[in-house]
This record gives structure tokens, C-alpha cells and sequence, in this order.
């Protein structure tokens, strides 16, 4: 979704080529997104097959074609902007399904993997924070405060271990049902 | 006397071998009467000088009384902690205020600033006990602090932030070997916070041993290498963290739902 409206996004302040999109695209992401040429050329398409943006001038060499935003392309940028993120919280990390797992088979005995988790943790925040120190020093306000809300998350994620190290697991926490 | 074996003992084992031990804790244990919070049971650590440690855990784990022991504020009921060779335990009263004023620097959460001297008076008074009036050197330390037009402010006239860093810069006017805060940035607002962090960071670069509490890891892992976990009077984590370049793909994945129709 936020790939097709990227598109949108960067084809508003001037029209672009695919390879350009691509290149402004990762670069806007500060290379925390990669995408190849083949999805950009894809959804290209398919933003002009809705009439959400067209083509400039002559279709010659297909690399070469440069799109522009049609004004319903710019209604629809408009309103995803103004849509706030909803709907069910994405929890991709295998911790989640490991904890549900191990509740059953460890027998309750969770510290082991609690440790672990926490430590990968802490590393993630270290990691995060050279990484936000970077982006501010490149000048990129924008993608340091996007590591910010990481470092947000991730230490939400370590308080998370703390209170779970501090519970007491018995066999009552998993229900097998 | 027991100051004198204790600036022999840093004088030894300081300069020469950056990475040696600088503080060890052995088997200590603590009780307080009438109750467990705060206490310590068997915690052995080892802090090595230039290193940046930070003690993280719940309040009332031990994790304050820990720091508090090192800086010979505290005795414990059990156990030895020698700091730069000396065996606090062997120093009586004098000797450990001695011990305190010499190689120890604290910084608290609330400042602790005496409210009828300036900035500058509080800078100066560890060294006044020592007979000294290193003015020069406090106002060198308050121009690196970002304090030096705030001199002859009263406390009461100083932001959280500005009070805080009068305090770091009281904590180093006698070049201590091992420098303590306690929660530091507990106090402060966010921007102020990172500020007092970064200086604690700026001064481990310059080789100054720090040992941090705190209850902010985001804060903790920005300058500390390694972060202690206690919990319920033990250590349960001692994290040695890696500092690696790492590309941006590698700490980071921004993804939204793909597939576009």
C-alpha cells in the first residue's frame, strides 16, 4: 500500500522516470526499504491503468517514460494522507509465537529465552541510536525521527521482557485451548 | 593514612594499562532492617577503568545501593568491594570520606545544589574540603559544561538542565577516578536529559570511568557499552553490547502491506 502512494507522493513534486522513483524512493527511506525496478514498473502500470497517473509525452523506450500525477491521482495522495493509520497492530517478530510456544513446552521456565531476547534488545537499541546519531548528522531530520519511533518501540519491547521475567510462569499460562 | 594508601594504589594502577580493573565487587551482600528493598545477595562485578557501565532494574532492585557501595557512601553487611585496588572495608571513617572526596565524583537526580551558594561556590566546595580553589579549573569545566555564564546564578535561578550540570561539573573539580550518577536524568525534561547524557558520554571519550543508573534504556545504550540488569538483589544480565557500522537495511525495515491491486 504505502509503496503505491510513495509512487504517488514522489511523482507530485515532478514528474519522474521509473528508475528515478526507485532511487528517490530507497533514498527518501534512507535505505530501510528496498524495492526492485520490476515492483516500481508494476505498480507504475497499474497507478496508470486507474488514472491515478499518466504518462509524459511519447511512450518510446519504456525506461525512459516519464509519469506524471493525474489530479485523481492527487485526490487519492490527499486522502491516504489524511487517513490515520488503523485497523489490528502488525507484530511481525517470531518472539511473539515463540513466547506462546515456549509457555507450552518449556513448562514455564521462560527466563533463558527471556534473557536472550532482551539482550538482542538492548543491542537493537545501541544499533538504533548510532543510526539516529547518523541521520542527524547527514542533516536527515526526517529519517532520524523515524529511528526515534523504533528506539520507541524497541524499548517498549524491553520493558515488555522485564515484566514478563518478573512474572511467575506457571502451567495455568497456557491454556491449551 | 588511609588516603595515602589509597592515592598510592590509583597512582599504580592508573595511566599506563587503560583497560585494568578499576573496581571489584565480590560477594556482596546487603540487608537492610526491616525490609528487602534495596537489598543486595551475592553480587559479584568487575568494572574495568575507561568503561562506560550502565546499571539498569526496577526500583528497589539493589541497583542504587550497588552504586552507592562503590562509592563507599554505603558499607555492605557482607562481602568486599575494593575500588583501584583498596579494600574499602579496611578504610574506617575518615579514610572512606577521605576515599569519597579523592576518587569519587556523584551526581544525583535531584542535584543536590546548596540553595544560599552560586553555581560556582557548589563547583568549588569538593575542592575546599581538600584545600583547594581551583577557580580556574572550575570555570574551565563550567565553559565545557555550557554553564559558564550562570557562575554567580543561585540555584533557585537555574533550569533543571543548568543545575544538573553544575552538579557533573562539582562531581569532577577533583579529577575523580570513578564518576557515579545516580538516575541522572530522572529530573530532567527529554532535551535536557539527552544533554546531560551526551556530556557523560563526551567525558568517557575523554577516558573518565562512568557508572550510570537509570531506568532509560533508549538513553543507556546511546553511550554505554555494556549494561548491567539487576533485579531483586542479584545481577541477572551483564550485557557487553557491539558497536559495528551497520548498514541502515540491517537495524531497520520499513514495510508496508504490499501487492498492490
Amino acid at each position: 500500500m504505502s509503496l503505491k502512494y510513495g509512487v504517488l507522493g514522489l511523482l507530485k513534486e515532478q514528474p519522474l522516470h521509473g528508475y528515478e522513483v526507485k532511487n528517490r524512493f530507497e533514498a527518501m527511506l534512507g535505505g530501510t526499504w528496498d524495492v526492485n525496478i520490476g515492483q516500481i514498473y508494476t505498480t507504475l502500470q497499474r497507478l496508470e491503468r486507474d488514472g491515478l497517473v499518466r504518462p509524459v509525452g511519447h511512450r518510446g523506450d519504456r525506461g525512459k517514460l516519464l509519469y506524471e500525477l493525474s489530479p485523481e491521482g492527487q485526490e487519492a495522495l490527499d486522502e491516504w494522507l489524511a487517513t490515520p493509520d488503523s485497523g489490528p497492530q502488525q507484530l511481525h517478530e517470531e518472539i511473539y509465537v515463540k513466547l506462546l510456544l515456549a509457555t507450552r513446552i518449556a513448562n514455564g521456565d521462560l527466563k533463558g529465552m527471556l534473557a536472550r531476547q532482551k539482550r538482542a534488545y538492548l543491542q537493537r537499541l545501541r544499533d538504533l541510536n548510532r543510526l539516529e546519531e547518523g541521520a542527524r548528522r547527514d542533516g536527515r531530520i526526517d529519517l532520524a525521527r523515524l529511528v526515534r519511533g523504533a528506539l520507541l518501540h524497541t524499548e517498549a519491547d524491553l520493558k515488555w521482557m522485564d515484566e514478563l521475567s518478573s512474572e511467575r510462569f506457571g502451567t495455568e499460562g497456557a491454556k491449551t485451548e | 593514612m588511609d588516603g595515602r594508601i589509597v592515592i598510592r594504589a590509583f597512582r599504580d594502577g592508573g595511566g599506563e594499562n587503560r583497560m585494568s580493573e578499576l573496581v571489584r565487587v565480590t560477594d556482596v551482600t546487603k540487608v537492610y532492617q526491616g525490609g528487602i528493598t534495596g537489598a543486595l545477595n551475592g553480587v559479584s562485578v568487575s568494572i574495568e577503568q575507561g568503561e562506560f557501565t550502565a546499571i539498569m532494574g526496577p526500583s528497589g532492585s539493589g541497583k542504587s545501593t550497588l552504586l552507592n557501595l562503590v562509592a563507599g557512601v554505603d558499607r555492605p553487611t557482607s562481602g568486599t568491594v575494593v575500588v583501584g585496588g583498596t579494600d574499602l572495608g579496611k578504610l574506617g571513617e575518615t579514610g572512606l570520606a577521605r576515599f569519597r572526596r579523592d576518587h569519587i565524583g556523584f551526581v544525583f537526580q535531584f542535584f543536590y545544589l546548596l540553595p544560599n551558594l552560586t553555581a560556582l561556590e557548589n563547583v568549588l566546595i569538593p575542592a575546599q574540603l581538600k584545600g583547594n580553589s581551583p577557580n580556574g579549573r572550575a570555570r574551565e569545566l563550567m565553559e565545557r559544561l555550557g554553564i559558564a555564564d550562570v557562575g554567580n546564578r543561585y540555584p533557585a535561578r537555574l533550569s533543571g538542565g543548568q543545575q544538573q550540570r553544575v552538579a557533573i561539573a562539582r562531581a569532577l573539580i577533583n579529577q575523580p577516578t570513578l564518576l557515579l550518577a545516580d538516575e541522572p536524568t530522572g529530573a530532567l525534561d527529554t532535551r535536557s536529559g539527552e544533554q546531560v547524557m551526551e556530556l557523560l558520554g563526551e567525558l568517557h571519550r575523554d577516558g573518565q570511568t562512568v557508572l550510570l543508573v537509570t531506568h532509560d534504556a533508549k538513553l543507556a545504550t546511546r553511550h554505554a557499552a555494556r549494561v548491567i540488569s539487576v533485579m531483586d538483589g542479584t545481577i541477572v544480565d551483564d550485557a557487553r553490547l557491539e558497536s559495528p557500522e551497520r548498514a541502515a537495511a540491517e537495524v531497520i525495515r520499513v514495510r508496508g502491506e504490499e501487492a498492490a491491486r
